[in-house]
């Protein structure tokens, strides 16, 4: 954690969430430049050729911690991580297909990121979750961006 | 509009991953399981290969930004469980990295010299808000795609 030891300027946590902002703010770039040339499956194939690295620098993290870590539930976490995967790489090919077919990346991007209120209602359904007055005006908004978005 | 939908599509399907995502960090480390996140990308790949057609005659920049997009991607999500990990808050961190459409906002208005309605724009950043309001809560951490 950013501050044992000596003083940070930037705790690590937040230059982490930068790091994210600008690979997640730069994908939605590439991905319609890439958008112009190939389609959504060829696109896909090459999305995972481009994660390759990461998923073997990640298998050797995994295989290091592996002594320690439990193995009770560990079939069950794989089924929904696999599961997550699976609907996250349609979900690309979904999002691709939009630039596709002539969505901007300006807007394509912002309508996608409005997942969570999926997750939201999801999550207060199946998982019994409760949605505090935050989440319901954030709910509000996401109906009203959608219908700006596309007036 | 057929964009929209295909856009509402990955919308619901990223919901959905939001849940599931849940319901495996329940179990096992954030590690393994986007380790098996990135499993299912291979074999959903291959299943590209199998039941859909790739088209292989592309050009070079198409090539390298599809590539890109995936290690972006991958690395946003990898980059994101280190920002949780390195003591920030979940609500916080959510928050904040869910502001990323605004960097795509601004990159594709000055690179890509897209031009947005003024209800477009309002619309862009009211989805801005409603993402990080609805990420406040703690409870459902995700990672994108």
């Amino acid at each position: 954690m950013a501050g044992e030891g000596r003083p940070r300027r930037l705790p690590l946590w937040l230059f982490w969430s930068l790091v994210t902002i600008v690979m997640w703010g730069t994908w939605g770039l590439v991905s319609k430049i890439a958008s112009d040339g190939v389609d959504a499956y060829t696109n896909q194939l090459l999305f995972t050729v481009g994660i390759l690295p990461l998923l073997i620098f990640v298998a050797w993290k995994v295989k290091r911690a592996a002594a320690g870590e439990k193995r009770e539930g560990r079939g069950r976490g794989v089924f929904w991580a696999f599961l997550t995967g699976i609907l996250g790489g349609v979900g690309n090919m979904a999002y691709f297909q939009a630039m596709v077919k002539g969505g901007k990346a300006s807007v394509v991007t912002p309508v996608t990121a409005l997942f969570p209120m999926v997750t939201v209602l999801l999550a207060l359904v199946f998982l019994k979750e409760r949605l505090g007055r935050v989440q319901w005006i954030g709910l509000g908004l996401a109906f009203v961006a959608i219908y700006l978005l596309n007036a | 509009m057929v964009w929209l939908w295909f856009a509402v599509l990955a919308l619901v399907l990223w919901g959905i991953t939001g849940v599931t995502q849940k319901l495996s960090t329940n179990r096992i480390s954030s590690e393994r399981s986007f380790l098996w996140f990135c499993w299912a990308m291979v074999v959903l790949s291959a299943a590209v290969i199998v039941v859909a057609r790739p088209h292989w005659g592309l050009g070079t920049t198409v090539v390298v930004c599809s590539v890109a997009g995936g290690a972006l991607n991958g690395l946003g999500a990898w980059t994101s469980f280190r920002a949780l990990e390195s003591g920030g808050k979940a609500s916080i961190v959510i928050s904040l990295i869910s502001l990323f459409p605004l960097l795509t906002v601004g990159l594709a208005v000055a690179l890509l010299h897209e031009r947005l309605t003024w209800m477009q724009g309002a619309g862009a950043v009211v989805a801005i808000v409603a993402a990080i309001l609805l990420s406040l809560e703690p409870g459902v951490v995700k990672a994108k795609a």
